[in-house]
């Protein structure tokens, strides 16, 4: 019989620093956010192989006094909250007080510290045994140096990865931490060389800019809405450039950078139909829900949280970057556009319920009606959109002039995206015009097409075909959509069958998505075909009436924008 | 090549063919037209490779020859020269002097060879139409082909001739226009011709109303010869689609209107519908059509027409493009327009039309949102 024995308090904080301590980067994230929870102005954090030798994090905050030092060696000592009541809504990092003492249970660590400038404090303790308590001078702020991690539990040590992996860890949260707090200057070095020096920023763009280059930061997009009580901002990727660099997530709740796929998703969700599959985003949230929305208390690191109602977080997420990505702003651009240059617009802002259409329109026909009578709704979007002289390029592009430059068309992923969302449109409420056919077209398909019509027969009549299976495999095509003049109907059906053979994919949004794409890609005009003015004209003011005007549903940049600074510096005349 | 030229006759001469001539073409040949000297005067040709046209103008001609010119700039010539004789030499193959009072011009040609031969066709079994009735023909229906490229039949005419009548049909697969006149003709075969539309825009506009046509088909290619003048055009091969099986024969309700105040009321109309399917909706009652039209981006629009109509009420939705555009060749002033039903082809044709020949116009509907 094995006996039953409370354990030993230094045993306990080694479990404990199992769950909060995993690797040298958890080392970091708790002095830095220790830091951070004592207002530091300034952080300097030095790194040694990866954290694994040395790991030290100087601040500016407030210190601490002798007493307090000693006591934050202990388990469930903190500065931080006082009873239970102040768990709900804590805003601080730390609050549980039990990361120094895990730490300090698998470290040698030396705590430098002073409250009040001058007089101050340095404790130093090995594998969690203060060792030595004397005086010391500093200057208020706290310092602490954790050397030799792990050095009294080979089962953890065994386990750290390479110097180089333990420090790109490191460099991601003190990077995630650096977005967070960006009124904090921080200043990082590794192997005794400076490697980031973030001076306080005004915004999160310069801020991206520090860390990861001007130009990464150009490709994005800010993010700003306010969808009941939640509020999301923030940078995304401009669909163009996904998949051409190194990806970054960051998601942030309340001020507390988190882990949570659930957001990224969301954010995904709304890339929809403008980015090829598999590629995805880079991402950077900042979520504002009411402090008693959210539950941080779920996980010891604190990088996960629960939401009250994670649905309407999501949809908060997904409706504000959309938005985000159907600003102009998010087209693809030539060249290196001034950085903070924000284009004056030829389109008008685009609403996002353009697609809802009248819900509570006057019946048609009813009443007695005497003459002529026009109902124009509030906005009137066919006047709100100035259409500028257009030129059609080698039948293949439509360009204009835009006060800030030359825009370019691509005139097939314009139409598609116009089409696109008029059929997803269609989908959704099934008022396609449908033109009947004279002669009702024949089409014999391969038992596979037969299948794939099988399965979406009910879509395709929504988008205005009527088909009759004739047996066998052989539709008869009474009615066809008809989205423009030029329209194939024949054509478009065979094709999109083909392109729809053997998906089956789950849920009605899916495949409505999927198959407006396909019949859009299908039925727009083709790269080649001449357009008249008329054409043109009408094309314009439909792309930007779309949602997502500078993306067609491939993911490829509808509208090409060359800045007049570009022109002119080939010209040689800046 | 020498001859000598009345200003007038050369630009006849051209007028008749320049139509003809391509203003875009990847073959340069195709830009010129080819001048021959003949035993009365001279013969004018321009192709583009679809239509050829041909036309004998009377000149003083001294010395045979023949070359080609380019046609835009000899029209530009003919048309500034002053009113006098044209004389026109060429001494190499590609260099053509020309000399008016005391203006004169060299220009550049390209030799005869490089220009296209003609189709051959023989006229001893052709029919003889008379070129008003064809005019009449063409103007109520070429309007209906299809231009999309998806069915090439459709991009086509389709010309019945038979002993004691002909007649044209045009359709784009969801309207139809159709049109026969009786015509008496000395046992010339019977012949089913489809003729791309453009040709038959040429031939209608090349030919006065009362000249007497020849017309004779070649292997895949129809001729049109009067004395001076002749247009070859390519045909379209392949069978017609059966029309005549969907031209409703049962359709039992009635509607007379007044076309002009039909046509304004529907011209309204559209001003609001959808820029790409021109969808519109009527409702026809005893004695009143109300037409109305709703378009999502834009807004809604009611207006009402009064008609002679009997029977259960009908709501059906058009394409108001094809219904302006019927309208407007419908050759009388009241029109009448019959329906089965919502989903099924209406029919417009004139009333009361004093006239041997027969029109029918057919719009098919476009479905309405419940």
């Amino acid at each position: 019989m094995h006996q039953i024995a409370i354990l030993a308090s230094a045993v306990v904080d080694q479990i404990a620093a199992g769950e909060v301590v995993e690797r040298p980067a958890s080392v970091v994230k708790e002095l830095v956010e220790n830091a951070l929870d004592a207002d530091a102005r300034f952080i300097e954090i030095v790194i040694e192989d990866g954290g694994r030798s040395r790991i030290r994090v100087a601040d500016d905050g407030f210190g601490m006094r002798r007493e307090d030092a000693l006591l934050a060696m202990r388990r469930h000592a903190t500065s931080k909250i006082r009873d239970a009541s102040d768990l709900v809504g804590v805003s601080s990092f730390g609050f549980r007080g039990e990361a120094l003492p895990a730490i300090a249970s698998v470290s040698e660590m030396e705590i430098e510290t002073s409250a009040n400038g001058g007089g101050g404090t340095l404790v130093r303790a090995e594998g969690g045994e203060i060792i030595e308590v004397r005086d010391a001078a500093r200057r208020t702020g706290t310092t602490v140096t954790v050397s030799r991690l792990f050095y009294n539990s080979p089962s953890r040590q065994r386990f750290l990865r390479s110097a180089r992996s333990e420090w790109r860890a490191i460099a991601d949260l003190i990077a995630s931490t650096a977005i967070l707090r960006r009124s904090v200057r921080v200043l990082v070095s590794h192997e005794g060389r400076e490697v980031m020096n973030l001076p306080a920023a005004p915004s999160v763009r310069a801020r991206v800019a520090a860390l990861w280059g001007a130009q990464f930061a150009d490709r994005l997009v800010d993010v700003d809405d306010v969808r009941g009580e939640v509020h999301v901002t923030g940078l995304v990727e401009r669909p163009s450039d996904v998949g051409t660099a190194a990806r970054r997530i960051h998601v942030v709740v309340n001020g507390r950078a988190i882990r949570d796929g659930g957001m990224v998703r969301a954010a995904e969700a709304a890339y929809r139909s403008t980015i090829p599959a598999g590629t995805r985003p880079s991402v950077l949230l900042d979520i504002t829900v009411p402090a008693d929305a959210v539950d941080v208390n779920v996980h010891p690191a604190k990088v996960e949280v629960r939401f009250r109602d994670r649905w309407l977080v999501e949809r908060a997420v997904e409706s504000a970057v959309r938005r985000a990505l159907g600003s102009p702003r998010s087209a693809a651009s030539i060249g290196v556009p001034a950085f903070w240059a924000v284009p004056k617009i030829a389109f008008s802002p685009v609403d996002v319920e353009v697609l809802q259409g009248p819900e509570d329109a006057s019946p048609l026909l009813g009443g007695s009606v005497t003459a002529v009578d026009i109902v124009m709704p509030e906005r009137n979007r066919e006047e709100a959109i100035p259409v500028p002289p257009l030129r059609q390029l080698r039948h293949t592009y439509i360009m204009f002039e835009r006060e800030d430059g030359v825009v370019f068309i691509d005139q097939h992923s314009a139409h598609e995206r116009v089409l696109y969302e008029r059929f997803m449109h269609a989908l959704e409420h099934g008022d396609a015009a449908s033109q009947r056919l004279l002669f009702p077209l024949t089409l014999h398909v391969g038992p596979q097409e037969g299948d794939a019509f099988e399965e979406h027969r009910e879509m395709f009549e929504r988008l205005g075909y009527e088909i009759e299976g004739f047996g066998g495999h052989t539709l008869l095509v009474q009615s066809v959509p008809a989205p423009h003049p030029r329209f194939d109907a024949e054509r478009c059906l065979r094709e999109s069958l083909d392109a729809l053979t053997g998906s089956r994919l789950p849920g009605t949004a899916s495949r409505h998505e999927k198959l407006a794409a396909t019949v859009a890609c299908k039925a727009a005009i083709k790269a080649g075909d001449s357009m008249s003015d008329g054409e043109m004209r009408s094309l314009f003011s439909a792309l930007a009436r779309t949602v997502l005007p500078a993306h067609d549903v491939h993911g490829r940049s509808t509208v090409v924008h060359l800045p007049w600074d570009e022109i002119e510096r080939r010209f040689g005349r800046r | 090549m020498r001859f000598t030229i009345a200003r007038e006759k050369l630009q006849e001469g051209l007028s008749a063919v320049t139509a003809a001539v391509p203003t875009k073409t990847t073959l340069p040949v195709l830009a010129n037209i080819l001048l021959e000297t003949t035993d009365k005067g001279i013969r004018l040709s321009g192709t583009d490779l679809d239509i050829a046209v041909s036309t004998e103008v009377l000149a003083d001609v001294e010395t045979q020859g023949s070359i080609t010119i380019p046609a835009k700039k000899l029209a530009e010539i003919a048309r500034e020269l002053p009113s006098a004789p044209v004389k026109m030499s060429s001494a190499g193959e590609q260099k053509v002097t020309l000399e008016c009072g005391r203006s004169r011009f060299k220009l550049l040609g390209l030799p005869r060879d490089e220009f296209p031969s003609f189709p051959t066709v023989r006229f001893n079994e052709s029919w003889r139409v008379r070129s008003g009735d064809l005019q009449k023909l063409i103007g109520h229906t070429a309007f209906a082909a299809s231009t999309e490229e998806s069915r090439p039949i459709l991009n086509g005419v389709l010309w019945e001739l038979r002993p004691e009548r002909m007649r044209m049909v045009a359709t784009n697969g969801h309207r139809l226009s159709k049109m026969e006149l009786p015509i008496t003709s000395e046992g010339a075969p019977s012949g089913d011709l489809i003729v791309p539309p453009k040709a038959l825009e040429q031939i209608r506009k090349l030919f006065p109303a009362e000249e007497d046509l020849e017309i004779a088909r070649g292997d895949n290619h129809l001729a049109f010869r009067s004395p001076f003048t002749s247009v070859f055009t390519r045909l379209i091969e392949g069978p017609y689609p059966n029309y005549e099986q969907v031209i409703p024969k049962d359709n039992d309700r009635v509607a007379l209107a007044d076309k002009n105040v039909l046509a304004q009321s529907l011209r309204r109309m559209s001003i609001i519908a959808s820029d790409q399917t021109h969808r519109i909706r009527l409702a026809f009652n005893a004695g009143m059509l109300k037409l109305g039209v709703q378009t999502p981006d834009l807004g809604e629009a009611q207006d009402e027409v009064p008609i002679n109509y009997e029977g259960d009420p009908l709501e059906i939705g058009f394409n108001a493009n094809y219904l302006i555009e019927i309208l407007r060749y419908m050759p009388t002033d009241e029109v009448r327009l019959t329906f089965k039903a919502a989903e099924r082809a209406a029919t417009i044709e004139p009333e009361g039309w004093k006239d041997d020949a027969r029109y029918l116009g057919l719009v098919m509907p476009l479905k309405l949102i419940d």
